[in-house]
C-alpha cells in the first residue's frame, strides 16, 4: 500500500480505495473509506508527477490543532539508573503527496482510526495532544500497518529512584517514521525525576531496510527548530 | 540651477528640500518593498501576530533612520533638539496627552501581550476577533463582521476577557429528561456520545451527573473540555448528537408539565398526558 506510484493506479482493500486515473478528460484523484463512507475527489492538473502514499505524523485529523502526540499505557515501573526497551503502538494517519522533481504537495490525509484529543498539563500552560491508548509489549507487536505503527521506546531512568510512568508525550514535528513490513519509529524517554522526562525521536527504523516516510511538516516547509525534544514537565502518570 | 540654490529658509535651499523629499520618498518605497518581501518570506514561517509586529518595527525603523539621515541636510542639530526637547516635550505632552497615552498603552500591549491577532476576546463589552493591534488602537471584528476600533488606552485599562488564551476551555449543557426515564442509562449514553467526538478532551475528562430535580424534568449537567481553537464547533456539534442518541434509546426531553387540581372535595386531578376523569 505505501510507496510511490505513477499516474494511473488503483489501490483497494476491504477498507479503502485510492486511485489516480483519467476520468472525463481529467486526471482525477479519488479516495473512499468504506467504513466511514467518506470520499474525496480532486482534479490533478499535472502530466509528469508521481504520487507517494505513506504514513505521516498523526496530528492532522479531523483538523490540525496541535503538534503533540500522547500515548497512554499500563503503568510501567522503571528501576533506578537503568535502561529498558519497550514497544508501544501509535495511530497512523496516511498522507497522499503529489510530487514533481522540484516540489512536493500534500493532496490528501486520511485515517482508518477515530482520533481523540487530550490535554497534557493545566489549561493555562499545558498542551493539547492527539491521544492514543496502547498496550506495552516486550517485543515488536503485530499491527495492521494501515491503522497502527510501533514505537521502540527506550526508557532511560537517570534518577536514583523507582519511577512509575503511564504516558509519553512527543512533539510530532521531530517524528521519523519508517515503513516496511510494519510502520516504525524509535524514541527515547529520558526520565529526569519522578515527574519530569524528556522525549525525542531517533532517526532510524526499528529494523534495517525500512523506507523513510515523507514527513508532512517537512513537505510543508515549516521550519523545524532543532530541539532536543519535548520536556514532559506535567507528570508521567 | 540658480533655482536649486535659492534659499527658502535660512541656509536651507530648494536643493536641500528636494534631497529631503527624495530621501523620504525613497525611505517609504524601501520600507514598503522590504515589508512586502518580508511578509512573503515569513508568512508561512512566523505566527501572524508576531509577523505584524516585525513588519511594523522594520517599517518604522527604516522611516526613523531616514529622518535621522536627512536632519543635517536641514541644518537641524540633534544636540540642540535634545536641549529643546525637554521643554517641547512638555508642551507636546500636554497637547497630545491622549495620543501619547494611546501610544504608550499600545507599546505596553505589545510587550505584555494579553491579546494576540486572531484571538477571540471581549473588551469593554465588545466581543469578537482581534483583527490588528496598531500603535494607537486595536481593531476588533465582531462576530457579525462589524469593524470596531478601540483606542489602546481603553484596551489597556479595561478588563480583557480572552477566550482562547488558555489551550483548553470548558463548556456545559443542562439536559432535562423525563422522570420516568432511567437517568443512569441517559448518563451512559451521553458519555458514549462525548467519547466518540475527537475534540471532546479525554483529559480533563467530561463530567455528566444528575444536577437537579426540576419542575418538569430530571436535569443532567454535562461539562466538557475542548481545545480553545475549536470549542464552539464542538459545542454546536455535540448537543444535537446527544439529543438524537437519547431519543434513539427511548429517552425523551420533556415539555414543561403542570398538575392541576379542581375542587376541594373529591376533586378532579388533571395531569399531563392522562385522560380527564368524568
Amino acid at each position: 500500500m505505501y510507496g510511490a506510484y505513477e499516474y494511473g493506479f488503483q489501490l483497494e482493500n476491504d477498507e479503502l480505495f485510492v486511485s489516480v486515473e483519467k476520468k472525463g478528460g481529467f486526471l482525477k484523484y479519488s479516495r473512499y473509506l468504506k467504513q466511514k463512507e467518506e470520499s474525496v475527489e480532486k482534479i490533478l492538473a499535472s502530466d509528469t508527477g508521481r504520487i507517494i502514499v505513506n504514513p505521516i505524523e498523526p496530528i492532522n485529523l479531523p483538523k490540525e490543532v496541535t503538534k503533540y502526540l500522547e500515548i497512554e499505557f499500563e503503568p510501567v515501573v522503571v528501576e533506578p539508573d537503568s535502561h529498558r526497551k519497550i514497544y508501544i503502538k501509535f495511530p497512523i494517519e496516511i498522507g497522499v503527496f503529489a510530487t514533481t522533481k522540484k516540489s512536493i504537495n500534500i493532496l490528501d490525509i486520511f485515517s482508518l482510526n477515530n482520533p481523540k484529543y487530550s490535554l497534557y498539563g493545566p489549561p493555562y500552560s499545558g498542551v493539547i495532544c492527539r491521544w492514543y491508548k496502547s498496550e506495552v509489549f516486550p517485543d515488536i507487536p503485530k499491527t495492521d500497518m494501515l491503522k497502527e505503527g510501533v514505537i521502540e521506546l527506550h526508557l532511560h531512568n537517570l534518577t536514583g529512584e523507582w519511577v512509575e510512568i503511564k504516558r509519553v508525550v512527543f512533539e510530532s514535528y521531530g517524528m521519523k517514521i519508517y515503513y516496511g513490513d510494519f510502520v516504525s519509529m524509535v524514541a527515547n524517554m529520558r526520565i529526569l525525576s519522578k515527574v519530569v522526562a524528556e522525549t525525542s525521536f531517533v532517526n532510524r527504523p526499528i529494523k534495517k531496510g525500512m523506507k523513510k516516510s515523507l514527513e508532512l511538516h517537512t513537505a510543508r516547509r515549516i521550519p523545524v527548530v532543532e530541539r532536543m525534544g519535548f520536556l514532559m514537565e506535567w507528570g508521567l502518570k | 540651477m540658480d533655482i536649486l540654490n535659492t534659499a527658502i529658509y535660512g541656509d536651507i535651499t530648494v536643493w536641500d528640500v528636494l534631497i529631503v523629499t527624495a530621501t523620504f520618498a525613497l525611505a517609504f518605497v524601501i520600507a514598503k518593498v522590504v515589508t512586502i518581501n518580508l511578509k512573503k518570506i515569513l508568512s508561512d514561517k512566523v505566527k501572524k501576530d508576531v509577523l505584524e509586529i516585525i513588519l511594523k518595527i522594520v517599517n518604522w525603523g527604516i522611516v526613523i533612520i531616514a529622518i535621522i539621515a536627512v536632519l543635517p541636510q536641514l541644518n537641524i542639530d540633534l544636540s540642540g533638539l535634545l536641549v529643546a526637547g525637554g521643554f517641547a516635550g512638555l508642551i507636546i505632552g500636554f497637547a497630545t496627552q491622549s495620543v501619547v497615552a494611546n501610544l504608550v498603552s499600545g507599546l505596553f500591549l505589545m510587550i505584555e501581550r494579553p491579546i494576540k491577532i486572531g484571538d477571540q476576546v471581549s473588551i469593554e463589552g465588545v466581543s469578537g476577533f482581534v483583527e490588528d493591534i496598531h500603535i494607537f488602537s486595536t481593531i476588533i471584528r465582531t462576530y457579525d463582521g462589524i469593524y470596531i476600533r478601540i483606542p489602546n488606552e481603553k484596551v489597556f485599562t479595561s478588563n480583557i476577557t480572552n477566550y482562547v488564551a488558555n489551550v483548553a476551555r470548558r463548556f456545559e449543557y443542562t439536559i432535562g429528561i423525563r422522570y420516568a426515564d432511567d437517568a443512569d442509562r441517559a448518563i451512559e449514553i451521553i458519555k458514549k456520545v462525548i467519547d466518540t467526538h475527537p475534540f471532546a478532551l479525554k483529559n480533563p475528562s467530561p463530567t455528566v451527573f444528575v444536577d437537579s430535580l426540576g419542575e418538569s424534568s430530571v436535569d443532567i449537567s454535562v461539562k466538557i473540555w475542548a481545545p480553545s481553537a475549536v470549542w464552539y464547533d464542538v459545542k454546536m456539534d455535540l448537543l444535537w448528537k446527544i439529543k438524537v442518541e437519547l431519543e434513539k434509546n427511548g429517552i425523551e426531553i420533556p415539555f414543561p408539565q403542570r398538575v392541576i387540581w379542581f375542587g376541594d372535595k373529591g376533586g378532579v386531578k388533571v395531569e399531563s398526558g392522562k385522560d380527564i376523569p368524568t
